[in-house]
């Protein structure tokens, strides 16, 4: 039941005067995907998403929505949902007009508009605000009628730069939700930008992550936590401790819910690889111990433990912090 | 999303109406009521009181006024000019002002300057120098092909010198009104469906109406008081009122009778204005609260 567009984009470059805000992405987006492009500022984000809507022109490259090549199709005829993190809407016109405003591009008149324009305002939970003027509403309201204002006319895929990064942490946590429902929903492709690593990892069918105008890595959020392809990858995404990899170049990546800290003279695991080291911080978190140790060279290591048990750290002890290698990735050292 | 969703958050405060609470500070404006005391209401009063005193107590200056056709045209021809100053100040204006935000930093600066030098300039040096530039064969006709095109001692000469004079005071309002503006609004409005075109005439035009009202105001007014230009751009047919004012006051002495004319100016100016506020909300346009 797949009502959403599959996104291609191919080889693009974007070149401002002394930067290269894109280099050479290749991405695609199946259609009813919930897409996440994350990366930190200026890594390309906002570059790409342009690209995608029409407002910026790729120095090369191409851009095809369901296998239509739209490069060269200006954004008014694109018919693509657009969400910004300033939400944009028109100051000047009541959150009905406001709503309204895709539809009457569209000749949609009379019964069919009025219909249409409180269903997507429904759909948001405003259908009471509709005779406000933007500036009459929080901003958590703004941003969901600008939400219903780039559904409203049924889009196959919907774009959003950030639109959660202007919101406090509890509302933005509760759209986080409701954007999720809506995809559902909905069944449209969103392709949804954010710096925001743990909104990415909760969000997302996919993630591509950028860097410097590069795809670091695409994949599913799973795959990138689990299996990150670069040291970049690890530290972007979650906590990471950093080993060093057997080979020049490599580092291996264990992630702190995947070690153990047992006192000095405890028998190991089998197989378990190993270090020794002193207690520095236990932290309780409620749900279990963030531990934080210090190697011998002096690297500081974190570990997630359980709360309970035969043995708890305490600061201060000397102990012995382990992992199963299979749990460890060996990845590469880009930084 | 539910509605309890919606509402769990509250709304933007409303805005606070009202006078502003008067404190200590307040006194701070005693200077700047008692210098309007000296040089406004003051005058005016004495202007009020000598049209109905000079030469002797009675309505004779209106009357005088009204009895004359002379005078009425001149009064008619004073709010026709002005009107048409503004009308053309605003076309060039726009424009000018939508380029100066779109222009780099260095290219804003240039028009800016461009447009504020000659506000610099003696208003008399530069009516001379249209005087030059204008006459039968000045630098504009020595261009023109053909028999000269009369550019002075008539309307169009007035409407050349008024217009380069009112320019910055166009320009100015508008570009900070326009400043002010969301691009990205405009860009918003493309994603859904719109045109270029259309988007600027719906989205950005509307939010550039107080800029250009505020612009219109400045400049029909100012326009109104005109004597220098007119006077000497101009022919018998385009004297305004300022120009009458000042023959009546230091060419043929006739105190209350100038004084009568500035008075129905006044009344006249402030009558439109009423006019005017009652269509648009005036404070408004003029930057005051919502
Ligand atoms: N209009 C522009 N002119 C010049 N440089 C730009 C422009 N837009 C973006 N850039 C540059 O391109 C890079 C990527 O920007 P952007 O896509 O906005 O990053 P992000 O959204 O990930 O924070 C940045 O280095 C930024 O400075
Ligand atoms: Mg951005």
């Amino acid at each position: 039941m797949s009502d959403g567009g599959s996104v291609d984009v191919r080889g693009v470059v974007k070149r401002y005067r002394d930067t290269l805000a894109l280099d050479d992405v290749t991405l695609h987006v199946p259609g009813g995907e919930f897409v996440t492009l994350l990366g930190a500022s200026g890594s390309g984000k906002s570059t790409l998403l342009g690209v995608i809507a029409g407002f910026t022109e790729p120095t090369s490259g191409s851009v095809a929505v369901d296998g239509r090549d739209i490069t060269k199709v200006p954004p008014y005829r694109r018919g693509l949902g657009m969400v910004f993190q300033h939400y944009a809407l028109f100051p000047h016109m009541t959150v009905w007009d406001n709503v309204a405003f895709p539809l009457r591009r569209r000749r949609v008149r009379g019964d069919e508009l009025r219909t249409r324009v409180e269903q997507a305002l429904e759909v948001v939970g405003l259908g009471a605000l509709a005779k406000r003027l933007p500036a009459q509403l929080s901003g958590g309201q703004q941003q969901r009628v600008a939400l219903a204002r780039a559904i409203v006319f049924r889009p196959r895929v919907l774009l959003m730069d950030e639109p959660l990064s202007a919101l406090d942490k509890r509302l933005r946590e509760q759209l986080q939700l409701e954007m999720k429902r809506l995809h559902r929903e909905l069944g449209i492709t969103f392709v949804f930008v954010t710096h925001d690593q743990e909104e990415a990892l909760t969000m997302s069918d996919r993630i591509a992550l950028l860097r410097d105008g590069r795809i670091v890595q695409a994949g599913t959020p799973e795959e990138l936590y689990e299996r990150p392809s670069s040291r970049y990858t690890a530290e972007f995404l979650g906590e990471s401790n950093l080993f060093p990899g057997r080979d020049a170049g490599t580092v291996l990546v264990v992630r702190p819910e995947h070690l153990g800290v047992l006192p000095q003279g405890e028998s190991l695991p089998q197989d378990h690889e190993a270090y020794d080291c002193d207690v520095r911080e236990v932290v309780y978190l409620g749900s279990g111990l963030r531990v934080e140790v210090e190697l011998r060279s002096g690297q500081r290591v974190v570990a997630r433990t359980a709360a309970r048990g035969p043995h708890v750290p305490k600061p201060g002890d000397s102990a012995i912090v382990h992992w199963h290698p299979e749990t460890s990735v060996v990845v590469s050292d880009d930084e | 999303m539910t509605a309890e969703a919606a509402t769990a958050e509250p709304a933007a405060p409303a805005v606070r109406r009202g006078l502003p609470r008067l404190d200590r500070w307040g006194l701070l404006v005693l200077p700047l009521v008692g210098f309007l005391l000296a040089v406004l209401v003051w005058p005016l009063t004495a202007v009020l009181l000598r049209s109905f005193t000079d030469p002797e107590p009675g309505v004779e200056n209106y009357l005088a006024f009204f009895h004359s056709p002379v005078y009425l045209d001149v009064l008619v021809n004073t709010f026709v000019t002005a009107g048409l100053v503004t009308l053309v100040t605003l076309l060039l204006g726009f424009p000018y002002s939508y380029l100066m935000t779109l222009a780099s930093p260095f290219w804003r600066g240039v028009l800016m300057l461009a447009v504020l030098v000659p506000f610099w300039t003696s208003l008399l040096v530069r009516t001379f120098a249209w005087v030059l530039i204008l006459r039968d064969t000045g630098v504009v006709n020595e261009l023109l092909p053909g028999p000269p095109v009369p550019l002075l001692r008539n309307l169009p000469g007035v409407l050349i010198g008024m217009v380069q004079v009112m320019l910055p005071f166009a320009v100015l309002p508008m570009y900070a009104a326009m400043r002010g503006i969301d691009r990205r609004l405009l860009q918003a409005a493309e994603g859904l469906g719109a045109r270029p075109a259309f988007a600027f005439w719906r989205i950005y035009a509307p939010l550039a109406v107080p800029g250009v009202a505020a612009s219109a105001l400045l400049v029909f007014v100012s326009s109104l008081g005109f004597y220098v230009t007119p006077a000497l751009l101009g022919g018998p047919k385009n004297i305004m009122i300022g120009e009458l004012i000042v023959q009546q006051l230091s060419g043929v002495l006739r105190w209350g009778f100038a004084s009568a004319l500035a008075v129905i100016l006044l009344v006249v100016t402030g009558g439109l204005l009423m006019l005017m506020s009652r269509l648009v909300d005036l404070r408004r346009l003029l930057g005051g609260a919502r």
